[in-house]
């Protein structure tokens, strides 16, 4: 099949030496980095991106792709032993595998996770390598109002399902899209809300404001916090290995999460949230022993994070495919696509094919390495999570700031760094969500840009969106996942004051 | 310190900033000088549609924080002198970068961040900034090309040396 030549080609490139290099030492730096405490995957593609400025496409994605899944391993480590979680997906694992951490068994806990990766992340690739093609040949079939009507839904099912509270959300998002307008508007060249800052004519980058929140908000919200928060940290002791009963409580769960992780992942609904919720549940219930969850259960560390694995690759199926980032990790991923001047979509596969297929193949040869890398190695990571806390977010404050200062060599870049650092840090004490506003900015425009496209076409008729069946579809989608949401809370409400 | 009034007042505060933010992006493409008459929806319909998202969400935040209170219902203690140490670390290192150069303005913002998370020993915080901003100069700018600047203070000392 065409498929299968197409990836056997891929391997052909990825597995050059060359190549090959570039992706040991993105798994490594991936986990590395994402290991610190505070960074999750999307800060670490993010501050890792100056790295790959100078490398060819190819090479660089196969470095991302490396990142990309190392950063997911470094950050399960530190939700188990630190009980930190970088990111939100990583909430679930934290529960269990802290308290597994804090029974002695952090070894067992990250050995699941790690195993659990590795399978999840096998599975989902292969997934991946059969999903992304039939999305591209759906891709051809869509016009500027399904696109747009995509995009929509997309922006929707980030906004509508993080936290707790929908006007916290939309505020996030509607910030995201107004940083998205800076800048001269593409179709006509008119500047809006540049405010006469000529550096301000090509935008606001998503990756100043990614790190100006995860970042700098983070540090700031530490700084601010670190006197009243002590931190309990468990070292690895006692056996290594996972017993038989753990093998025995862990592979069920690891296929259940890969089942339920990819296929949320790869909608447009995204995420990584609800698969890891969803698993942890599905597991509860499935158990023998459901009054262990919440005290170290093996298999609420075991499932969870497969499913976060999982809709990771799953996430990169709508990426590469149409072009459409559903979490903010692949917003950053997109964001460095647009730097080498590449936008992914149908004609990705079609003209840099060895680069897509190169990616996706040094996602298989990754998760081997970082299974070699991680089993064994486990304990010099550990060492990492002991960095003193004044050094590690004073270094992360100078990485941040280089990253910043590099992407155009000048000033307002750390400008608009500073001032994004003072609302993230005020978005994290109001408990506001950050993906949001991220994947706001970057998939603004770009709805915006179909919007527009969908009109000069239509003439100006707005019933496009309604009279295409696929748009209405996505739309009246989009729609219900805000308001069903709604009425059930409602509901909920009305039960306990009855 | 920041108790549960303190919070709830960040809320509403919150919310008026997304409301004037949406005020202010209305005024704006409001003022906006027209062109495009060719196309048929021009640079203006997406800036309004945000602006007036921007405003109904400011005034759901308000009517959310007048009666459900903020969600941490205990309230949080903010170390405000540490978070002004880290803010003002920050902004210095963009007013001094470009005259003394990323490595002595890089250090300077490692000292003043050891020391907002309760490190005291700046003569070593300063050996470590010092390291790690002269090896990400030397691996940036030399190994892969990047700009870091080296500071107008000691370019002539640069070229000196180098003639």
């Amino acid at each position: 099949m065409d498929t299968l030549s197409a990836l056997l080609h891929g391997f052909t490139v990825a597995l050059t030496p060359y190549n090959l290099m570039w992706s040991a030492i993105g798994v490594t730096l991936g986990t590395a980095i994402g290991v610190l405490p505070g960074i999750g995957p999307a800060l670490t593609v993010a501050l890792l991106l100056p790295v790959t400025y100078n490398l060819d496409p190819t090479s660089a994605f196969i470095m991302f792709a490396g990142i990309f899944y190392g950063a997911m391993y470094g950050g399960s480590t530190t939700s188990i032993l630190l009980n930190t979680p970088g990111e939100s997906a990583s909430i679930v694992t934290a529960l269990d595998g802290h308290a597994m951490a804090r029974k002695g068994r952090g070894a067992q806990a990250l050995a699941t996770a790690a195993i659990g990766s590795f399978v999840a992340g096998t599975i989902a690739t292969v997934a991946l390598t059969f999903v992304a093609p039939l999305m591209v040949r759906i891709a051809l079939a869509f016009g500027p109002a399904e696109y747009f009507a995509l995009m929509v839904l997309s922006l929707t099912t980030v906004t509508a399902v993080l936290g707790d509270s929908l006007p916290r959300g939309l505020a996030s998002l509607f910030f995201g899209l107004a940083l998205g307008l800076v800048g001269i508007d593409l179709q006509t060249g008119q500047a809006r809300f540049s405010l006469g800052v000529p550096e301000l004519l090509d935008g606001i980058d998503v990756v100043v404001v990614a790190v100006g929140l995860f970042a700098v908000g983070e540090t700031l919200y530490n700084a601010a916090r670190h006197r009243y928060e002590p931190e309990e940290m468990y070292d690895l002791k006692g056996s290594k290995w996972m017993s038989k009963e753990d093998w025995a409580r862990s592979w069920k769960p690891w296929l259940r999460g890969t089942l339920i992780g990819f296929p949320i992942g790869a909608l447009p609904a995204g995420g990584s949230e609800i698969p890891t919720f969803l698993s942890y549940l599905t597991e509860k219930r499935l158990s023998k022993h459901p009054e262990e969850f919440g005290h170290g259960a093996i298999e609420a560390v075991a499932g969870p994070e497969a499913a976060n694995n999982a809709s990771a690759a799953g996430v990169l199926a709508p990426l590469l495919s149409l072009g459409l980032p559903t979490s903010a990790t692949a917003a950053i991923m997109l964001a460095a696509f647009q730097q080498y001047g590449l936008q992914p979509g149908p004609l990705l596969f079609e003209n840099n094919s060895s680069l897509v297929w190169g990616l996706i193949a040094s996602l298989y040869i990754g998760n081997v390495l970082l299974l070699v890398l991680n089993l064994p190695m486990a304990g010099v990571w550990v060492k990492l999570l002991a960095i003193p806390r004044p050094w590690l977010y004073a270094g992360i404050l100078i990485f941040a700031t280089m990253g910043a200062y590099t992407l155009n060599n000048n000033l307002v870049d750390l400008v608009i760094l500073w001032v994004i650092g003072l609302i993230g840090f005020g978005m994290r004490v109001l408990d506001i969500p950050v993906a949001p506003c991220i994947v706001g900015l970057i998939l603004g425009p770009m709805a915006e840009q179909q919007f527009r496209r969908a009109l000069a076409i239509s003439q100006g008729d707005l019933s496009v969106f309604v009279t295409h069946p696929i748009s209405l579809g996505l739309l009246l989608t989009g729609l219900l996942l805000v308001v069903v949401p709604v009425l059930l809370r409602r509901r909920r409400a009305k039960y306990t004051t009855a | 310190m920041t108790t549960e009034k303190g919070l709830r007042l960040g809320e509403v505060a919150f919310g008026l900033a997304v409301l004037a933010l949406g005020v202010f992006i209305a005024f704006e493409t409001w003022t906006m000088p027209g062109v495009g008459a060719a196309t048929t929806v021009g640079p203006r319909l997406f800036p309004g549609l945000v602006a007036a998202g921007l405003i109904l969400v400011g005034l759901w935040l308000q009517l959310e924080a007048v009666t459900t209170g903020p969600v941490k219902a205990d309230g949080i203690e903010i170390d405000w002198p540490s978070f002004s140490l880290v803010a003002s670390g920050l902004l210095l290192q963009i007013v001094l970068l470009e005259t003394l150069g990323w490595i002595l303005a890089g250090t300077l913002l490692f000292v003043m961040t050891a020391r907002a998370f309760g490190s005291r020993r700046h003569l070593t915080n300063a050996l470590i900034g010092l390291a790690l901003t002269t090896l990400t100069l030397v691996v940036f700018d030399l190994g892969l090309d990047l700009e870091l600047p080296v500071g107008s203070l000691f370019e002539p000392l640069l070229d000196a040396l180098q003639k």
